[in-house]
């Protein structure tokens, strides 16, 4: 369903991502993981077409971002890293604007923002100004925009930054949701972005790390943990090693097989 | 096409949601009607001065006399105001984090270009319409000619649109809106001073220069208009400077994509 290959980002000498590569299928949850400043953000801006890789490319639902933008897009819900709203208009006017621009048939559009407003428990502020909204509730509309038009891929980058205990228990469980294949709706195939572990451990089973712009590691939760390490272990291992002298620990990268490249 | 409209109907909703476009058009009200009375007096001077000379009274008409003055003036106004109109088109877009999801929907580039002048372009049409209005009123008291009444108001929304294009620009450079207001507003000075640059600089050494540079301005165009010259040069230069600034705007908003 999502398919990187080689995603290479470089500004001038600054290398921001290099030759990342990942194969995700249907229906698959990844967590993707990496300390700040990792180039999580830069790749998913490659991913969605917000930004153009420096080389490489990747396949969105079957379509090339090169060849075919506006049908990859289409097939994308992104919630970024700030969610994207216009904070003067109401939570449905912002929704059915969303759903034109993402080519949602007229006759479908009010059920699709009504499903929308229904997933993400907005109902009962559809009305309201988006501005006058709390932390959590902005960031529930950010979700409902991604998943208004029900798309196959589902990419979130940071969705429970800034939030508090309880809000981020609500998008979690939102999210849970939203992967679990319900009522006749199409599966997601999800991508989330974090740097909070134990959220890919409530929500993802597989997990790709990224450190210095390289994937280092990419492998199912269960198969990483089984040796009685933690995901807190395994971050630290493979995102400090660079503090001490690199050769001195030679940690060679876990990656699985599962996506059939190994890097 | 179905994109451009469900942009410019955001872009639409957006300003008339908040108290922008209704302080603006009432701003614009206002002072369109100052002026109109302003003109109005003057020409009612003219009016009684030349009762005694029937020849110089002849020559007296409402569009010469009052109209084109009246427009002349409302497309200063027009250079202040669009500025505000226009700036935050883009620049709130990337306050708001908006910006990635209209480059990461399945819009091109030109949709949302389009849009967002096409919202323009019926907000300064809502404008020139309330000009109309006050011209309209000439029409119970006097005989103003339609066909010169029309051409000027058809100048004065060329004008504007020249204006909300050239905002554009400034608005997807600047990243505060107070800057692309800045922006805007030096830029469009600059289309209309251009002749008297080129007059008080280079016109005795570089006549070829000069003569480029005063073709460039906007009141040249603006002026033939006014009074009741459609000529399709003058149209013509109104759709170059249009297209060219909207072309220009587009590559803006692509860079970002390429930094």
């Amino acid at each position: 369903m999502i398919q990187a290959i080689g995603l290479t980002k470089r500004y001038g000498d600054l290398v921001a991502v290099e030759g990342v590569d990942f194969s995700i299928a249907r229906g698959e949850v990844v967590g993707f993981l990496g300390p700040n400043g990792a180039g999580k953000t830069t790749t998913i801006r490659m991913l969605t077409g917000f930004l153009p890789p420096t080389d490489g490319t990747a396949v969105i639902a079957g379509y090339d971002i090169f060849s075919n933008p506006i049908a990859a897009r289409r097939a994308i819900g992104y919630l970024p890293e700030s969610p994207p709203l216009y904070p003067e208009m109401t939570v449905r006017s912002f929704l059915t604007y969303v759903a034109k621009i993402k080519d949602v048939r007229r006759v479908e559009r009010r059920t699709a923002v009504d499903r929308a407003l229904e997933r993400t428990a907005l109902t009962g502020v559809e009305r309201q100004v988006i501005g006058t909204l709390s932390r959590g509730f902005r960031q529930r509309v950010g979700l409902a925009q991604a998943i208004v038009h029900n798309p196959p891929v589902l990419i979130l980058d940071e969705p429970t930054a800034g939030l508090d205990p309880l809000q981020i228990g609500e998008i979690r469980a939102l999210i849970t949701e939203l992967t679990a294949p319900s009522q006749g709706e199409a599966q997601h195939t999800v991508i989330l972005s974090t740097h909070i572990l134990s959220e890919v451990d409530a929500i993802c089973r597989r997990v790709i790390l990224i450190h210095q712009g390289r994937k280092v590691v990419d492998a199912p939760l269960s198969e990483l943990t089984s040796g009685g390490r933690t995901l807190d272990q395994i971050f630290t291992q493979y995102t400090a090693r660079d503090a001490a002298d690199p050769a001195a620990f030679p940690a060679k990268p876990i990656v699985e097989s599962e996506s059939g490249s190994a890097s | 096409m179905r994109h451009v409209a469900s942009v410019a109907g955001r872009e639409l909703h957006s300003l008339f949601v908040s108290p922008v476009a209704y302080g603006v058009l009432s701003l614009f009200s206002v002072l369109a009607g100052m002026f109109f009375i302003i003109f109005l007096n003057v020409f009612e001077q003219y009016y009684f001065m030349l009762q005694r000379d029937p020849a110089q009274l002849a020559s007296l008409n409402l569009n010469d006399g009052l109209l084109r003055e009246f427009y002349g003036s409302l497309s200063i106004v027009l250079l202040f105001m669009i500025p505000g109109i226009t700036m935050g088109v883009y620049a709130a877009e990337k306050a708001n984090g908006t910006e990635e999801l209209l480059l990461t929907s399945p819009l091109t580039i030109w949709d949302i270009v389009l849009g967002k002048f096409a919202a323009g372009a019926i907000f300064i049409a809502v404008m020139v319409g309330i000009v109309g209005l006050f011209s309209s009123a000439l029409f119970f008291y006097g005989d103003p000619e339609v066909g010169r009444t029309a051409s000027g108001l058809i100048g004065l929304l060329l004008i504007g649109w020249t204006y909300v294009a050239i905002g554009g620009v400034a608005s997807a450079i600047a990243r505060s809106q107070t800057v692309a207001f800045l922006i805007a507003l030096v830029g469009s000075m600059t289309l209309l001073l251009v002749p008297g640059i080129a007059e008080l600089g280079i016109a005795g050494t570089a006549p070829g220069v000069a003569d480029t540079l005063r073709y460039l301005s906007v009141q040249l165009h603006f002026d033939p208009l006014l009074s009741g010259l459609v000529d399709t040069a003058d149209l013509g230069y109104f759709a170059i400077m249009i297209g060219g600034f909207l072309v220009i705007t587009k590559a803006i908003v692509e860079s970002v994509r390429w930094r």
